[in-house]
């Protein structure tokens, strides 16, 4: 006996020797039911299509005492008005099978035409279809002719006729479809069949004649979506709260506020608001005095000031640079070990040209052109190629799809607020992008490739080089892959660069572009072989000083021994290490002789290369064939190869030299070792030796000197480099034209994206939520006029960064408090403050959190630029956290304790509260301290030979410093019986220049909630 | 059996009123369901984060995750197969399982960049240790197990297992359910964590043991920070980060600041009456210093008698590390833990990770085989195996093949994982690779149907648990394995 699931309860199977039987309670709907059978053994189509689509294992069914449910509910409707019935047949298991379903079908007709209860098309069934078939039955696509967006249209149906028929659940094609036990057949295409509930709602609906709402209106056309709509200037509203009114931005919130009937929360206090400011603008708070010169009483005037002296303070660059830095991706490289293989080496040129270009307020759309494309718009500029970083960032040593596909992405999301990646597989279900439009994207930066350009003085890119992007392979295909499967690209098509048409306001015009000589033969760069010269020329400087040493060591050693020998009485114990002093010191100038030789042919190498160089390149760009100058390139480079040959052996002597002079010092277990090495190096001298005597001939090669170097991929084998890639003299012009296109002012989604980014972190919720996805999946903006305005004002003010911070701060929006006191009327009607009627509270980012511990106690280090400091360094280090070097596997341990940028993916960091953070805050070595220096400077008299501040004084002070606020009665009270408490514990270690109760007050008070909270 | 702390059923309720109304302990994340409330999620798509109550009635309520990370052989392990030792040296073309090569069977692999470790190992390398039938059962265990195998018939052994990554990206594969390429997405342990309460009000409710060398050290990705695992260390000197006072510090000077910490707090409380984030701080710090107290105790084995020291075999130095750990894990479940997440094999590729001397791995075993016998027989005992899954993996199987003159290289068409109570079945085999180890052949089982076996047993629907934005294929949900469910 089987017992079929729960939702069945009146039913079982019976199976006596090979009959089947269903049983279920008698009712009046027996004679129905019958007749269905009937009419339904009879339809021999019906029947085929029934057991051609049986996909019920019926063997296990029947086999296991209580099948699966899950399996069961996927094809069995409830059937709660069946009552009775009892039918038999002999039959063999497809009959079997093939009548089940039949039952099956039975049932389910039978349920939809006895629920009596009515079903709300709005509620019950509309969700379900937008939710599970609008994608390919919508405005967005009519797959077989057929939208579901309205009822109508389902009744009109598509290419196989009616999805519907009112009335008629069981002869509707939409019906069939969902139900169909077939996966090829049974809609929806993917995912999760509906559920019996969605299914039997469905026919009850349709079984009621389908009513829906005459005024149904269709499913909005993609194109008319919001954000793919032109941005217009919105007409700055008039209310009637005009004196709430500092700029546009506030009549637009005001508007919002009086439609629902709120009022906005006053102002907040105004050392709150310099709190606030500092933190917002720069990243660190003010100190007690810089609080003190903004008056409490004083009006817009000084708060404007503030405004534009942290605007031009170069600590804005670096708290703005980061927020940047989040959603561009920045990570420092990252690999195995020692091997690269994520990022680039010295990626912080691009964050230093971020906060440089933050500093200099470089436009948005410029710094978005320079990141795709400096290596086409400015290919001779150094400083603008940083920029590329951006694209340097995503290379990547083995997946090559990978980093196209987090390109494709990240551009899309960051830039556009488009889910592109939706659509690598197959087209978008949600917004009007086609499959193909990914790979067309990807066309984009496919032939792009990374490089070390050389830097001023530093001939060794593994020191320093600016990691930038280059276009190099540029006739790779880009093909659409099957399924989005690496593996199955669709090669009948070679993909070329486009973008989504909805987006297509403008014909792309790509161009090729030209490069000067200097950007893909980089060594002709002014400064490159001066580099290369100066280097050598200090090498041998160097050498020429350790000579000098080496020599006087020598010299002292060797007079040591004389007077030791001379001496009326030499003291012979003495005598065999002066001698052995002696032999060293011998060897050792020896080996400085030879590193000297070394150092002064490899000079004359790196002048002869420069000057062959230098005459290749005179004779390449002469344009009348001049003989001489052919002359003069072959015969200085024949001079160069000799010369390059001859400081090769003079290396190989001095790593000879340089060999025996360790092996004379060394201990003897380590002898063994040197002594093979030793072997080694003679032999490679032998070999350098012989290469020097060979002539020179026209096909010998000196090595050149480099001006950039091509980051070798292992995209083909894990095991060997790529085959090399060569700096093109030609760029494909396609990141260019894509660039414009983004910033092509036309562009709906730019300005949009931008501006949401900027307020999200200003004002602590973004405009649209879905902050990387401003498609139709994306939620709508709260206030769609507002972002409108201020796109338009970004895009009209020269997409002016700086402007848009500051009419988002003057704001009265922005001053609002964050507290809810007295605002019980709104808390009822806005209780989330969709409508800001006040502040939200903002949790401190992570770099903030320890900036700001440090610039409390007065160590925090300023210094701007440069190299990442490394994990090892970073425990002591005082510089700004935006500074430390920061990974996918290497991140600080106290900043990741703080929702520390992800770097694969931070279009919002996380604002997570977690015991970790109480953990880091009280027990961290760096809050300690910072107590400690924060309490012994607190503690100074304020005047000079003033008196010591009282504890009250000292409490009063430190609320300032820590939380920036004054601290009331009560808090004196608690924080004044902690001290009491604090001194009466015994033991506690004595501290002579602070008393230890008033570092632990501070310490508390880092500890406070308000401390990592900007109010 | 405790399903859910009232303060956890209240913070995580979709009011952020009554959040703070509940303002008490066990709130310790506030992040992403906090923030798509706020983002209007809430509203607009009538979805609302997990209650924190199972979504039906739960068989187990704790998970100890044991992880080798390089990839066990299981040709040496739990899956023997004495073909390999009769056909030994033949290549495979040789042998009559030559259509295991078929390139159709090898499609599902998702090698980008062959290397030397993606290469076909097509000579048969014969078992390396003997086996032995164990238990009432019968079922056979290598004897690079002896201890495990005594604990045979509480066992549930599923030997078809797949994968697609054959680098050691599949050890993210296996707590994440995809490949590496694809993304970043919450791990098995996250979405336990996220999708149920609390049971214990003092101590971290996802744990982290050991390293994780080849997959990133975040578990929650998309569900925020919160549902991340808290590395914990077996050292009661340093259990957590920051979990002792980095300059001098007593313990009752603590006392005294934390109790300013909260009033002081609190007073923030009456001009911020509606803060969630406040009354998050709060009991975040109270949870903090409740954490700082409660586990080093946890980790502080004097209370356990001698007999049960020994059975972990705590002080033999080849297994002691991992007896420690394990040890801890059953007192962390018996204070209600949910999952505690344990790798062995250290950083690296892992040291199962037996490209060459797969002998070695005796050694391994040996780390590992005692101290998890242990574990069983004793969360057994205490009555805690019917309500503890305890899981054994690893990233993927060893090839057939030999890898130079005696290793393995890594193997993604059939490798072997068993799971032990948490309303399992006892001593039963699921699924069989082929003759030669080479293919899962019967009841082919994916990661996820791993996932989806533990989630079903803790009362989880994964579909209920889908975040906005965060689409899940089917494959990520995968099918629990009912053919080993008690």
């Amino acid at each position: 006996m089987v017992k079929l699931t729960a939702n069945y309860p009146d039913m079982t199977i019976t199976k006596r020797n090979s009959t089947f039987g269903i049983v279920s309670s008698g009712s009046r709907l027996e004679r129905s039911v019958a007749k269905r059978i009937e009419i339904a053994l009879g339809a021999r189509k019906h029947m085929r299509h029934a057991m051609g689509a049986i996909d019920l294992d019926w063997q296990q069914l029947v086999s296991h005492e209580s099948p699966e449910p899950a399996r069961a509910t996927q094809v069995l409707p409830p059937a709660a008005a069946l009552k009775r019935h009892t039918l038999c047949l002999s039959s063999t298991t497809a009959w079997v099978a093939c009548f089940f379903s039949i039952i099956l079908t039975l049932l389910t007709s039978s349920t939809s035409v006895t629920a009596a209860e009515s079903v709300d098309y709005l509620k019950q069934i509309k969700p379900v279809l937008a939710e599970r078939c609008y994608a390919c039955h919508g405005a967005l696509k009519q797959e077989g002719g057929l939208r579901l967006d309205t009822a109508k249209f389902a009744i009109e149906g598509g290419d196989s006729g009616a999805a519907i028929t009112p009335g008629e659940p069981l002869a509707s094609l939409l019906v069939q479809r969902v139900t169909a036990t077939d996966e090829a057949e049974r809609m929806p295409g993917e995912g999760q069949p509906l559920k019996p509930e969605q299914i039997a709602a469905l026919q009850t609906w349709i079984a009621q004649q389908a009513p829906a709402p005459a005024d149904e209106q269709p499913e909005q056309d993609p194109r008319d979506h919001w954000a793919f709509r032109p941005i217009v200037r919105p007409i700055v509203p008039q209310v009637a709260n005009s004196v709430w009114v500092r700029t546009p931005i506030d009549a637009f919130i005001a508007q919002k506020h009086e439609q629902s009937g709120l009022t906005p929360q006053v102002e907040a206090s105004r050392e709150l608001l310099v709190r606030r400011l500092y933190l917002d603008l720069i990243g660190l708070p003010p100190t007690v005095e810089e609080v003190k010169q903004i008056g409490v009483e004083s009006g817009d005037g000084q708060y404007d000031l503030l405004v534009d002296r942290l605007l031009a303070d170069p600590r804005h660059g670096e708290r703005w640079g980061r927020h940047w830095m989040d959603i561009w991706r920045y990570s420092d490289w990252w690999g195995l070990g020692d091997q690269l293989r994520n990022s680039q080496p010295h990626i912080w040129h691009w964050r230093d040209w971020i906060v440089e270009s933050i500093n200099a307020n470089m436009p948005y759309d410029e710094m978005i052109r320079l990141m795709l494309a400096a290596d086409e718009l400015y290919p001779n500029d150094s400083d603008k190629l940083r920029a590329t970083g951006f694209l340097a960032r995503n290379w990547a040593l083995f997946f090559r799809h990978v980093w196209m596909e987090e390109t494709v992405e990240h551009v899309s999301k960051g830039l556009l607020g488009l889910t592109m990646n939706c659509a690598k597989c197959h087209d978008h279900k949600f917004d009007p992008i086609d499959q193909v439009d990914f790979y067309r994207m990807r066309a984009f930066f496919e032939p792009y490739q990374a490089r070390l350009d050389l830097v001023p003085d530093e001939p060794d890119l593994a020191r320093d080089g600016i990691p930038r992007v280059f276009d190099g392979l540029l006739d790779l295909p880009t093909y659409r892959f099957e399924r989005g499967q690496e593996g199955q690209p669709d090669k009948s098509t070679a993909i070329t660069p486009g973008v989504p048409e909805i987006l297509a306001f403008t014909d792309l015009a790509i161009q090729p572009v030209p490069l000067p000589k200097e950007a893909w033969q980089p060594e002709r760069r002014p400064w490159v072989l001066e580099t290369y010269l100066t280097t050598a020329r200090k090498k041998l400087a160097d050498a020429e000083a350790a000579n000098v040493a080496a020599g006087e060591k020598y010299a002292t050693a060797s007079k040591q021994l004389e007077e030791l020998v001379k001496s009326s009485t030499p003291d012979e114990s003495k005598r065999a290490s002066v001698e052995t002093s002696v032999a060293e010191a011998r060897v050792g100038l020896h080996a400085a002789t030879f590193a000297l030789e070394a150092a002064r042919i490899e000079l004359e190498s790196v002048e002869k290369r420069a000057a062959a160089m230098r005459a290749a390149w005179a004779k390449a760009d002469d344009a009348s064939g001049e003989a001489k100058l052919a002359e003069a390139e072959a015969s200085t480079a024949a001079v160069a190869v000799k010369a390059e040959r001859r400081a090769a052996v003079a290396k190989a002597h001095y790593a000879v030299a340089d060999l025996e002079f360790k092996h004379r010092c060394s201990p003897e277990d380590k002898k063994a070792t040197l002594k093979t090495e030793l072997t080694v190096a003679r032999e490679a001298l032998a070999k350098a030796e012989q290469s020097a005597t060979t002539a020179v001939t026209s096909a010998d090669r000196f090595t050149s000197l480099a001006g950039a170097k091509w980051t070798p991929t292992r995209t083909i084998s894990t095991l060997e480099d790529d085959p090399l890639v060569e700096f093109p003299a030609v760029s494909t012009g396609r990141r260019s034209a894509l660039a414009a296109w983004i910033t092509d002012r036309r562009n709906p989604l730019t300005a949009r994206v931008a501006v949401n980014h900027i307020w999200a972190r200003h004002m602590g919720t973004p405009l649209v939520p879905t902050v990387f996805d401003f498609g139709r999946k994306g939620t709508p903006p709260t206030h769609p006029e507002l972002l409108d305005w201020l796109a338009a004002e970004l895009i009209e003010s020269g997409w002016d960064m700086k402007h848009l911070h500051r009419l988002i701060v003057t704001s009265s929006a922005y001053r609002m408090s964050s507290s809810t006191v007295g605002m019980d009327a709104n808390l009822v009607k806005d209780p989330d403050n969709h409508r800001l009627w006040r502040r939200l509270p903002i949790r401190l980012e992570s770099q903030v959190v320890r900036d700001s511990v440090l610039s409390l106690a007065g160590t925090l280090d300023l210094s701007r630029g440069g190299p990442s400091v490394p994990m090892d360094a970073q425990t002591d280090s005082r510089r700004r956290s935006l500074y430390f070097f920061h990974s996918n596997n290497e991140r600080n341990l106290f900043l990741s304790t703080f929702d520390e940028a992800a770097v694969k993916e931070c279009y919002r960091r996380d604002q997570s509260i977690v015991p970790q953070q109480a953990l880091a805050l009280s027990n961290s070595g760096l809050v300690h301290d910072a107590a400690r220096q924060i309490a012994e400077r607190l503690s100074q008299p304020t005047a000079p030979a003033g008196p010591q501040p009282d504890d009250e004084e000292f409490i009063r002070r430190a609320f300032e410093t820590v939380l920036g606020t004054e601290a009331d009665s009560e808090e004196v009270r608690a924080s004044a019986q902690a001290l009491e408490s604090w001194r009466k514990i015994p033991g506690t270690p004595a501290n002579d220049a602070v008393d230890r109760a008033r570092q632990n007050l501070v310490w508390a008070l880092f500890n406070h909630n308000d401390f990592v909270t900007i109010r | 059996m405790k399903y859910i702390d009232h303060h956890e059923h209240v913070c995580r309720s979709s009011s952020r009123r009554s959040f703070l109304t509940g303002m008490g302990m066990g709130c310790a994340g506030l992040a992403l369901s906090a923030m798509l409330q706020r983002d209007g999620y809430g509203s607009e798509h009538q979805w609302s984060p997990p209650t924190g109550r199972p979504h039906f009635a739960p068989k187990a309520k704790s998970v100890i995750w044991l992880f080798m990370n390089g990839g066990v052989s299981h040709m040496e392990s739990f899956d023997p197969k004495p073909m390999l030792t009769k056909y030994g040296g033949k290549t495979i073309a040789e042998t009559p399982f030559a259509d295991t090569q078929d390139p159709k069977k090898l499609a599902l692999e998702r090698v980008i960049v062959p290397d030397a470790n993606g290469n076909q190992r097509n000579t048969l390398y014969p078992l390396q240790v003997g086996f032995r039938k164990h238990g009432e059962s019968g079922i056979e265990v290598s004897d690079w197990f002896p201890h495990i195998g005594t604990n045979v018939d509480r066992l549930a052994i599923v030997r078809s297992m797949w994968t697609t990554d054959s680098n050691h990206g599949a050890q993210v594969q296996f707590h994440s359910g995809r490949h590496m390429n694809d993304g970043e997405f919450p791990t098995l342990g996250a979405w336990v964590d996220y999708g149920l309460g609390s049971l214990n009000d003092n101590l971290p409710q996802f744990i982290s043991i050991g390293a994780r060398p080849y997959w990133n050290k975040s578990d929650g990705f998309y569900l925020g920070p919160a549902h991340d695992a808290v590395p914990l260390r077996v050292d009661p000197e340093n259990p957590l980060d920051f979990c002792r006072p980095e300059r001098s510090f007593s313990a009752e000077e603590q006392r005294v600041g934390a109790n300013l910490i909260h009033e002081l707090n609190a007073m923030r409380g009456v001009q911020h009456p509606q803060d969630s984030a406040l009354a998050a701080r709060i009991a975040s710090y109270e949870l903090a210093f409740r954490m700082q107290r409660s586990v080093p105790d946890v980790i502080d084995f004097s209370q356990e008698t001698a007999e049960t020291k020994a059975l972990y075999g705590i002080d033999l130095p080849h297994c002691g590390n991992f007896a420690a750990q394990l040890l801890a894990a059953r007192r962390f479940v018996e204070r209600g833990v949910r999952f505690i997440q344990i790798q062995h094999g250290g950083p690296g590729a892992g040291a199962w990770d037996a490209h060459s001397n797969l002998k070695a791995c005796a050694g391994l075993a040996l780390e590992v085989d005692q101290p998890i016998a242990a574990l069983i027989e004793d969360l057994d005992r205490r009555g805690l195996l019917d309500e503890t899954l305890v899981v054994f993996a690893t990233e993927f199987g060893r090839t057939p093949g030999s890898q130079g003159a005696d290793g393995r290289d890594h193997h993604i068409f059939g490798f072997t994982v068993w799971m032990a109570g948490g309303g399992l079945k006892r001593g039963v085999v699921h699924g069989a690779t082929d003759e030669i180890g080479f293919h899962a052949v019967e009841n082919r089982h994916y990661v996820t149907d791993i996932h989806a076996t533990i989630l079903k047993q803790l009362g989880l629907d994964s579909r209920q648990l889908e975040v906005p934005g965060r689409k899940r294929l089917e494959i990520d949900h995968g099918n629990p394995i009912s053919e080993i469910i008690a």
